[in-house]
Formats: structure tokens, C-alpha cells, sequence
């Protein structure tokens, strides 16, 4: 299987500007050296909580954003040596669904307008065909001609998410990047919606970036996944190895915030304390260790490196990997006593 | 055990140029001293409306609200004035909003906004009510909550702008708190965070809590009794260990199936077909039949009534089902 997108060592910060704007602050590393790859045809799955840069690595392999450091390279291609007419036309083959179907669409368009809009930019101009694709892919998600002419304000949240899956999949793109497709929705129609993606990667043969900070879907939807924390990737690869093992703290922290409705057990809400911290100038260790249970000394200053535990399964964790052969603090490998202080929260 | 809210058949319409919207039709509820009772539903399945009609805060236009009994901690809610019910709101009952950047006021401190509730209903100085919006904080569990008290809310996180609104709701110590989808625009983490400090806040402060939500999993988390709402009507309702372990009404089967866990089988998503019917031009029979698999004849034509079943719990549907997700005889 080759891989559709490759990202090598990709690092997006946005600098934090002061007064005037050429007095830099200092910087949000919204991303920091990630490197991924994702398979042809392939379910992606990006977790993490908000604020830790999912969004902007999916629109970065998407090119909306530009990284300051590393390569994305889409199907062997690296994007920002592209030029512009170049890009446009690669860039159709990647589209986006986007998190809140209420403020994605136009309410000024009908289904039409909406639907169409892309292929008027490509510069199709033959209103018949046009009204026959749009019809053919209304159908495809579920909605039908009778819905043509309508507004989004008449449809359901779920049944503007079909519309905004609509447009997305109108030029028949290869590469589809999920930015929490169904957060915004009622759980039952959750259900609905990944249905329906499921059913369209089959007809079309798409591959799927599913960003979500929900274990459960990403577990049942995703073939790969990365685990995301202030930036980083902490933890990486197979779905069902990663599931079967979660090896870092983050990951089975996260795997513990899922609720359930099992009631043949002891019931707990299991909690990990604090919220994610400012992004701004992060401490040069692993960034997890402000929340992490299971934190160690060291866990603050070196920065942990990836090892492949087994195959296509990366972890970031002292915890696992031991600590690197060289300079380490007093007492690293000592548990972290901390007081409630250390927490610093974002402002 | 001494009942806090008693709500006997409500009614509520909306009337509109496309016909009458009958978002809630004929709702019983009791909510009991020191219980969680959740209402559950889709969207558009008149829950909020629900709660709000028992706050009275539906204005008339554009609703037209009927109800028959709602008796408050004893007192009729439907004779007070809308001075009374002032003095009753914040104090007495109060609310918490899904969306806390916007029932926030940005240009104001989230402290301010606390102290508010003190001088406003217990005739604290301005001091006084920053010392106990200082404490409530602290309670609620906000690291510096002296510092944070003089943030704005764009300043603090999700999770912390949700804790504000606990703090607020929690300041006078009232009867009853409604929360309306308190978790539904947090991540998960941060959810499990403000599900526990709310359960924990609630058993504390021996407060009665209707939380509404369309998420089961929030109320197999921490409510006690379970309402389920379906167009307008209540089909089921049952203690909540009760409902998950055996829930009859298909309705509720079909959301349980819906709630996404870690066990279940991969690249399958059980889903309950079509969508929540349109207010105006509900269907005949049981409203619940288009979307039934195990609809008959019989609930095409004609609607069930809530009928009890055991301790506590009442079902509205002729094909209840058993534990094993057969059907039980009629």
C-alpha cells in the first residue's frame, strides 16, 4: 500500500505578538515535529483534547496551513514547492468536512448553490450536468432531488452534515480530512453520519483523516491512529495494537474518560486532573508531565524519544522506552512529587 | 422522601405561520429531595423546553404554556408573580447552560458575575460576596481561585468557564438545579472532570438536580432516575439501573445502542433510522412507529399510554421488550 501523505518532521508555531506587532511575545508551537504516515485508503484517526493542534495538522496536510519547519508530502509530492496553479489542481483531490454543520454552510445558498459551488470553481459551467451531479450526490448521502432548492436553515443538524458531505466528496477527491464530523450532533445521529462515511469510502475509495477527542469512535472507525497532546504525538500506529496495548499515560487516560453504560460492574467516573496547558514556549520535556500519574523527574526536562515498539506502534513515554544514556538530572527516575501549584493552567 | 417538583401534565405550544408546534404534550414529573433525575431525548424532542417551562422563563408570545399542577418545594409556582419568581430563580432554583462562553458576560469578571448572585439574593457587601465567590470557587475545585475570580471568561478554559457556572448555580445553595446539556461542548476528559464535580457538588449540598441531556452516557454517569423523551412525550421512565439493564421501550433500546464504547465491534455503527418527526406534522398512532422496527397495525392507528411496569417505571408502548431484546407478550 503506498502511503497518500507523508509528513516529515512537521512543525507549525504562530508567534504571540505584543503591543506592537513586530515585538515577538514568544510562540504558540501548535504543532512540533510530527512525523506520519497515512496509507492509501487507510482510516486516520487524530485524538487529542482541544488545543492540541489536531486541527492544525489536518490543515496543514490539507495546505491551508504552511509549516514553518518539515515536509507534507502528498502522494510523494511536497505540497509547498508546488506552484500555485499546480496546487490548485492537487488540492482538489483533498477536501475538508468540517466540526459545526451550522456555520459551514451559507445560509444565504440553497443545496444547489452549496453543493455546485466547487465545480463552478474548477469552471464547469453546463447547468444540466451540473443539476444531474448534484442530484446523483444527494442521493449518495442520503437526501434527495426534492431537496434541491431548499435552505439549510430547513434541515436537521445531522441532515446538514449529508449536505456538507456532499460538497466535500462533488470532485471526487481521494484524500478526505474529518474535522470532528460529529461532535456537534446528537449521539444518535452520530451513528448515522459515520455510517454513511463508512459507506462512501467503500463506494469511492477514499482515505479518511478522522480528527475526534472521543476514544470510542476513533476505535471503531479507524484502521491507524495518532495520539495528540500539546502539540506532539505521543503515541502512534495500529488502531488494534494501540487498543490492545495503550502503552502511554495519555492514551489510557484517555481510553479511561469514555464513558459507559455498562451497569454490571462497579461504576467510577475515572478523572485525570488539570487542563491542558498554554502551548506558549512549552518546558523542553515531554509535554505530558504536568498531568501525567505516573510523571518522574526527569519527565519535566528530557525531552522522550520514539521507539518503535513493535511494528507500526510509536510511543513517546520515559515510562516505556527507559530514559536516553546521556546527561540526566539527580533522581530522575524518582516519582514527581508536585504540588497543586505546578499546574499552570492556560490563560 | 419530601418532593421537590411536581409538574402535571404541561402543554407547550408555539404557534407559527406553517401550524401549531407542539414541542411538549402533557409532561409529569417529580423530582424528590437529594435525587438526580435525567431527561433524555433528541434534539427537538422538547426537553429544554421542559425545563424551561418549569423555571417559567418561556415568554407568552411566543409560547402558550398549560400545565395543571407545577408545585415547587410547596409552593404553586403557576400563582407567582413574576417579582416572586425573580426572588425564586438564582436562589431557590437555578440553572446551568450547555454553553458557558455565551452565558457568560464577557466584558464582565467571572468573579463579579458570582458576586452578583450573593448581594442580589442574600444582601451581601461587595466584599462579603467576593470573600464567598472566592470560597464557592475553591469548592468547586479552581486552583487560585482568589486570582481567577478576577479573569475574564475568555480567559479560562472550557472546563473552567463550566466550573464558573457550577459555582454560580451552587452559590445560594438551591432546591433544584437544572442543568441543560452542562457537558455537551466539552472534550471528553474535561467532561468526566465536570461530571464528577457536579455529582460531587450535588450530594454535598444535598441539592435536588433535572439534568437534561441527549448523551445516556451522562446519565448512566450520575443520574438516579431516568426520564426519556421522545417528540413531546415521555415513553419511558425508570431508575436508571433499571433502564440500562433492562430497558422495554424500543426507543430507549436504540439510543443505548448508539452510545459509542470501547468494546464494541469495529467499522459498525448501530444507528436508528430517519429522524426525529417534524413538530408541526407529527405521525399518527405512537410517534415513535416510522422509526420502530417492531411497529404493527396497532401503532400506526392508535397512541399508548404510559403504563406502569414494575417499581418506578412506566413505558409507553404496546411491544414493551425484555431483557434480551425479544419481545415480551402483550
Amino acid at each position: 500500500m503506498s502511503d497518500i501523505i507523508t509528513l516529515q518532521n512537521v512543525s507549525v508555531h504562530f508567534p504571540v505578538r505584543g503591543f506592537l506587532p513586530f515585538l515577538k511575545k514568544g510562540e504558540i508551537q501548535a504543532v512540533s515535529d510530527v512525523s506520519l504516515r497515512i496509507g492509501r485508503g487507510e482510516i486516520f484517526g487524530i485524538v487529542g483534547e482541544s488545543g492540541c493542534g489536531k486541527t492544525t495538522l489536518a490543515n496543514t496536510m490539507v495546505g491551508f496551513v504552511k509549516p514553518t519547519a518539515g515536509k507534507v508530502l502528498f502522494e510523494g509530492v511536497d505540497l509547498s514547492s508546488l506552484p500555485r496553479q499546480e496546487f490548485k489542481k492537487v488540492r482538489r483531490r483533498m477536501q475538508m468536512i468540517f466540526q459545526d454543520p451550522f456555520s459551514s454552510l451559507n445560509p444565504r445558498f440553497n443545496v444547489y448553490q452549496i453543493v455546485s459551488e466547487p465545480m463552478l470553481i474548477r469552471g464547469e459551467d453546463d447547468e444540466e450536468s451540473m443539476k444531474a451531479r448534484v442530484v446523483e450526490l444527494l442521493e449518495m448521502v442520503g437526501l434527495s432531488s426534492g431537496d434541491l432548492y431548499r435552505y439549510p436553515s430547513d434541515f436537521s443538524g445531522g441532515q446538514r452534515q449529508r449536505i456538507g458531505i456532499a460538497r466535500a466528496i462533488s470532485l471526487n477527491p481521494s484524500f478526505l480530512v474529518c474535522d470532528e464530523p460529529v461532535s456537534a450532533l446528537d449521539v444518535s445521529i452520530h451513528a448515522q453520519i459515520l455510517n454513511l462515511l463508512l459507506e462512501l469510502q467503500e463506494k469511492l475509495n477514499l482515505t479518511y483523516v478522522f480528527i475526534s477527542h472521543n476514544l470510542a469512535d476513533v476505535k471503531k472507525l479507524c484502521d491507524r491512529l495518532a495520539v495528540m497532546y500539546l502539540g506532539k504525538v505521543m503515541e502512534a500506529g495500529n488502531s488494534d495494537k494501540i487498543f490492545a496495548k495503550p502503552l502511554h499515560p495519555y492514551t489510557q487516560a484517555l481510553m479511561a474518560a469514555v464513558l459507559n453504560i455498562d451497569f454490571s460492574g462497579k461504576r467510577e467516573i475515572a478523572v485525570l486532573p488539570g487542563d491542558t496547558p498554554s502551548p506558549i514556549d512549552p518546558p523542553p520535556g515531554c509535554r505530558f508531565w504536568q498531568r501525567c500519574p505516573k510523571a518522574m523527574r526527569g519527565c519535566k526536562d528530557v525531552p522522550p524519544e520514539y521507539v518503535e515498539v513493535e511494528e507500526d506502534h510509536v510511543v513517546a513515554c520515559h515510562l516505556v522506552n527507559g530514559f536516553p544514556k546521556t546527561e540526566l538530572p539527580d533522581g530522575y527516575d524518582q516519582p514527581l512529587v508536585r504540588s497543586e501549584k505546578t499546574v499552570k493552567v492556560r490563560r | 422522601m419530601e418532593q421537590v417538583l411536581k409538574l402535571r401534565n404541561l402543554k407547550v405550544v408555539f404557534p407559527t405561520d406553517y401550524g401549531l408546534i407542539r414541542a411538549v404534550e402533557g409532561i409529569d414529573l417529580d423530582i424528590y429531595d437529594r435525587e438526580c433525575v435525567a431527561l433524555v431525548g433528541e434534539s427537538g424532542s422538547g426537553k429544554s423546553v421542559t425545563s424551561q417551562a418549569v423555571m417559567r422563563l418561556l415568554g407568552s408570545p411566543p409560547s402558550l404554556v398549560r400545565v395543571d399542577v407545577l408545585e415547587f418545594d410547596g409552593r404553586d409556582l403557576t400563582r407567582c408573580t413574576e417579582k416572586e419568581m425573580q426572588e425564586i430563580r438564582g436562589k431557590e432554583m437555578a440553572m446551568i447552560f450547555q454553553d458557558a462562553m455565551t452565558s457568560l458576560n464577557p466584558v464582565m469578571t467571572v468573579g463579579r458575575q458570582i458576586d452578583e448572585v450573593y448581594i442580589r439574593h442574600e444582601g451581601d457587601s461587595k466584599q462579603a460576596a467576593r470573600e464567598k465567590t472566592v470560597k464557592a470557587l475553591e469548592l468547586i475545585g479552581i486552583p487560585e481561585p482568589g486570582e481567577r475570580a478576577n479573569a475574564f471568561p475568555h480567559q479560562l478554559s472550557g472546563g473552567m468557564r463550566q466550573r464558573v457556572l457550577l459555582a454560580m448555580a451552587f452559590a445560594c445553595m438551591p432546591k433544584l438545579i437544572i442543568a441543560d446539556e452542562p457537558t455537551t461542548a466539552l472534550d471528553v476528559t474535561i467532561q468526566a472532570q465536570v461530571l464528577k464535580t457536579l455529582r460531587g457538588m450535588q450530594k454535598g449540598c444535598g441539592t435536588s438536580l433535572l439534568l437534561v441531556t441527549h448523551d445516556l452516557s451522562v446519565v448512566a454517569s450520575i443520574a438516579d432516575r431516568v426520564y426519556v423523551m421522545y417528540a413531546g412525550k415521555i415513553v419511558e421512565k425508570a431508575p436508571v439501573e433499571d433502564l440500562f439493564i433492562k430497558p422495554h421501550h424500543p426507543y430507549t433500546v436504540g439510543l443505548m445502542a448508539a452510545v459509542p464504547t470501547l468494546t464494541d465491534e469495529k467499522k459498525k455503527f448501530t444507528q436508528i433510522p430517519g429522524t426525529v418527526p417534524s413538530p408541526v406534522n407529527k405521525p399518527s398512532g405512537c410517534y415513535f412507529h416510522p422509526r420502530c422496527e417492531y411497529a404493527t397495525e396497532r401503532c400506526r392507528r392508535e397512541m399508548p399510554s404510559l403504563v406502569p411496569v414494575g417499581q418506578g417505571r412506566e413505558v409507553r408502548c404496546f411491544h414493551p421488550l425484555s431483557v434480551e431484546g425479544g419481545k415480551s407478550s402483550e
